[in-house]
């Protein structure tokens, strides 16, 4: 082969490529890696760097978690979101708190004894907030005026409703080819078209719930998630098909309808459920705390707790549960001399031996039996010591306090603009971009708070009709 | 997971009939007595990854290790005895928080120490169509929490964490 056809087989040159330029740089790649990577992610100083979304404009015309959620994710990435709720209202999740408790006001100035619950939290982050009630004829033109200026929209309403309303993907495709139009709800087209959608829905009806939970051989029951899992989930999937469908877009200028079903989305938790179904028509069962496919590894419950003097019943109660993993052989061989049950070990000495339901049995009981007088720390620096995975269960607060999740950034205070010291997680709980990262930057603002901002200074509307459509409750 | 003790004890001529709700059991590996929330009957129960593996055994004239979360008579209308009943029936500890208040608690600072803003009721925008100012200048618009501030910061109440 002569150079010339060397060189044409060659896509790059190391020549050119990046590396060291000087001693500095030569330095920063000799770094230890755990210093390099809390340079490169700079936790706490995410506000000098670039936003990835900036430029991209989205309306949320969403209420609950699920549909919010997924514009959330683009506002974290720098996207400009328009969250447009029912005037004096607002999205209904505003009035659910946990247990009618926590409420940060004001909701609305017509409403000053009404709040925002914390139930609102996550879902919502960075957005501006108007108000705008289609149901009035004269709220079209504002819509439309709205889209024009936007790259996209995610709605929750029934399927077809904002056809119905003349705004849907077949009316503003026309006056927004580019336009990204994104439909979330419960089924989605289908016989069930018209059914609504909750977490709570989405979890049963694919068959999540059914195998979340004890087995019914132990008393359980089919049990949800606490936490609205599904609508988070699937709010985070809405934001990788828009993603998707911005890059289609850049490629072809067209824009895009997303059609989404949280049912649907849901099923694909069940991991190996449906093929497991399909070859050997097995209905798949609960397994709770422990693991069909490897043993041991699960949560088993100590006698005793960390913090018997405390008042807070979850931890008084609850700070006795241990997360174990110990299922390569020699690993269990070493759980199994712990608990002084070398014959457990001599029963069970495969893998394949000990994952079958009957030895599992055996085995939790047998370690929660030699657990019955420790606690829950106890119990997990005894593991760790003999290098076994061992990892307590821990509340919100241990959360709060853990040294892991502050070094990360992970729950961190903000000083909101509107609600003063507040304690998030939101953007910092999803990942570390090293050149464009997530950011936090309020928690939410009032109903209609930037009516004056988006009306007047985005779509250029006089003061006066602002105040028009105020007071004719168009926003 | 909720197993049951039914109480058939006969008591004055008749028959107790009461259920008692055993929850929250939950992969327990649990002995001892319970008492029942009708007639105060002992019965010892010895309980393994949640089966009755032994029991219910009535141990007369024994005191009982824990009292069911809540017991009804299932047979006799919609008597109940809920959580917390003295002497029939335990407290439901499952609460949010060590002290239950039942209200919302207005809080002006949050648990590290620094002000915070969300506490009813809120003076009114003022703005056009309902929008706000974007930013909530508390020495201005709170006066009393800012010095309460400054006091907390001199002694060094307001905490990085």
């Amino acid at each position: 082969m002569d150079e010339k056809e060397f060189n044409k087989m060659k896509v790059c040159d190391f020549e050119e490529l990046d590396g060291p330029k000087s001693k500095e740089e030569l330095d920063e790649m000799k770094m230890p890696y755990e210093e390099y990577c809390r340079k490169l992610f700079d936790v706490g100083n995410e506000f000098v760097k670039p936003e990835a979304l900036k430029g991209i404009r989205w309306m949320s015309t969403t209420m609950y978690i699920f549909t919010p959620h997924s514009v959330a994710n683009l506002a974290e990435l720098g996207a400009e979101c328009i969250k447009v709720e029912m005037p004096r209202m607002g999205d209904p999740m505003r009035h659910t708190s946990p247990f009618n408790e926590a409420y940060l006001y004001p909701l609305h100035d017509t409403r000053p004894m009404t709040g925002t619950g914390l139930g609102f939290t996550n879902a919502n982050s960075n957005e501006f907030y108007i108000t705008l009630d289609y149901h009035v004829p004269e709220s079209k033109r504002v819509f439309y005026d709205l889209v024009k200026m936007s790259d996209g929209l995610t709605e929750c309403y029934r399927h077809g409703t904002f056809d119905r309303w003349k705004q849907g993907y077949r009316q503003v495709a026309e006056m927004n080819p580019r336009f990204i139009y994104v439909w979330g709800g419960g089924f989605g087209y289908g016989p069930k078209i018209f059914g609504g959608s909750y977490d709570i829905l989405g979890q049963a009806h694919a068959g999540l719930s059914s195998i979340t939970g004890t087995h019914e051989d132990f008393g359980g029951h089919s049990t949800k998630c606490t936490n609205w899992c599904i609508d988070w989930y699937s709010g985070t999937q809405i934001t990788s098909c828009i993603m998707a469908a911005l890059i289609w877009r850049r490629k072809t200028g067209l824009g895009t309808m997303i059609e989404f079903s949280q049912v649907q989305a849901a099923t694909r938790m069940c991991g190996y459920t449906v093929p497991l179904y399909g070859r050997f028509g097995i209905v798949r069962q609960r397994w709770g705390n422990w693991d069909t496919q490897l043993c041991v590894h699960g949560i088993i419950m100590t006698g005793k707790v960390d913090f018997p003097d405390r008042d807070n019943p979850q931890e008084k109660f609850e700070s006795r549960y241990v997360m174990l993993s110990a299922f390569q052989d020699a690993d269990f061989k070493d759980l199994c001399d712990i608990i002084k049950k070398p014959d457990l070990f001599s029963q069970y000495k495969t893998h394949k031996a000990r994952v079958g339901a009957p030895a599992q049995m055996e085995i939790y009981k047998a370690i929660e039996d030699w657990a019955v007088d420790k606690t829950r720390s106890e119990v997990v620096k005894i593991f760790k010591d003999a290098g076994l995975l061992a990892a307590p269960v821990l509340n919100d607060k241990e959360v709060y306090e853990s040294e892991h999740y502050r070094t990360r950034g992970t729950v961190r205070w903000n000083d909101d603009p509107l609600f003063g010291d507040v304690l998030i997680q939101s953007a910092y709980s999803a990942g570390l971009m090293s050149k464009t990262p997530r950011r936090h930057k309020w928690i939410w603002r009032p109903v209609g708070a930037d009516n004056i901002k988006i009306y007047h200074e985005l779509l250029g509307y006089p003061m006066s009709k602002v105040e028009e459509l105020y007071a004719k409750a168009i926003i | 997971m909720c197993d049951i003790i039914w109480c058939k004890k006969e008591v004055g001529g008749k028959v107790c009939d009461v259920v008692n709700y055993l929850d929250p059991y939950c992969f327990w590996n649990w002995e001892g007595k319970v008492g029942c929330a009708g007639c105060g009957a002992v019965y010892y129960i010895h309980m393994i990854q949640g089966h009755m593996y032994e029991g219910p055994i009535e141990k007369a004239g024994e005191k009982p290790d824990i009292l069911p979360l809540y017991a009804d008579k299932p047979n006799d209308g919609y008597d109940c005895y809920m959580p917390g009943v003295e002497g029939r029936t335990r407290p439901f500890e499952c609460l949010p928080r060590a002290v239950y208040l039942g209200h919302a608690d207005m809080r002006k600072f949050s648990i590290r120490g620094h002000p915070v803003r969300g506490w009813r009721p809120q003076p009114p925008a003022g703005g056009v169509a309902g929008a706000y100012g974007f930013f909530w200048d508390i020495e201005k618009l709170s006066p009393d929490v800012w010095a309460e501030y400054q006091e907390k910061i001199k002694k060094g109440e307001a905490k990085d964490w």
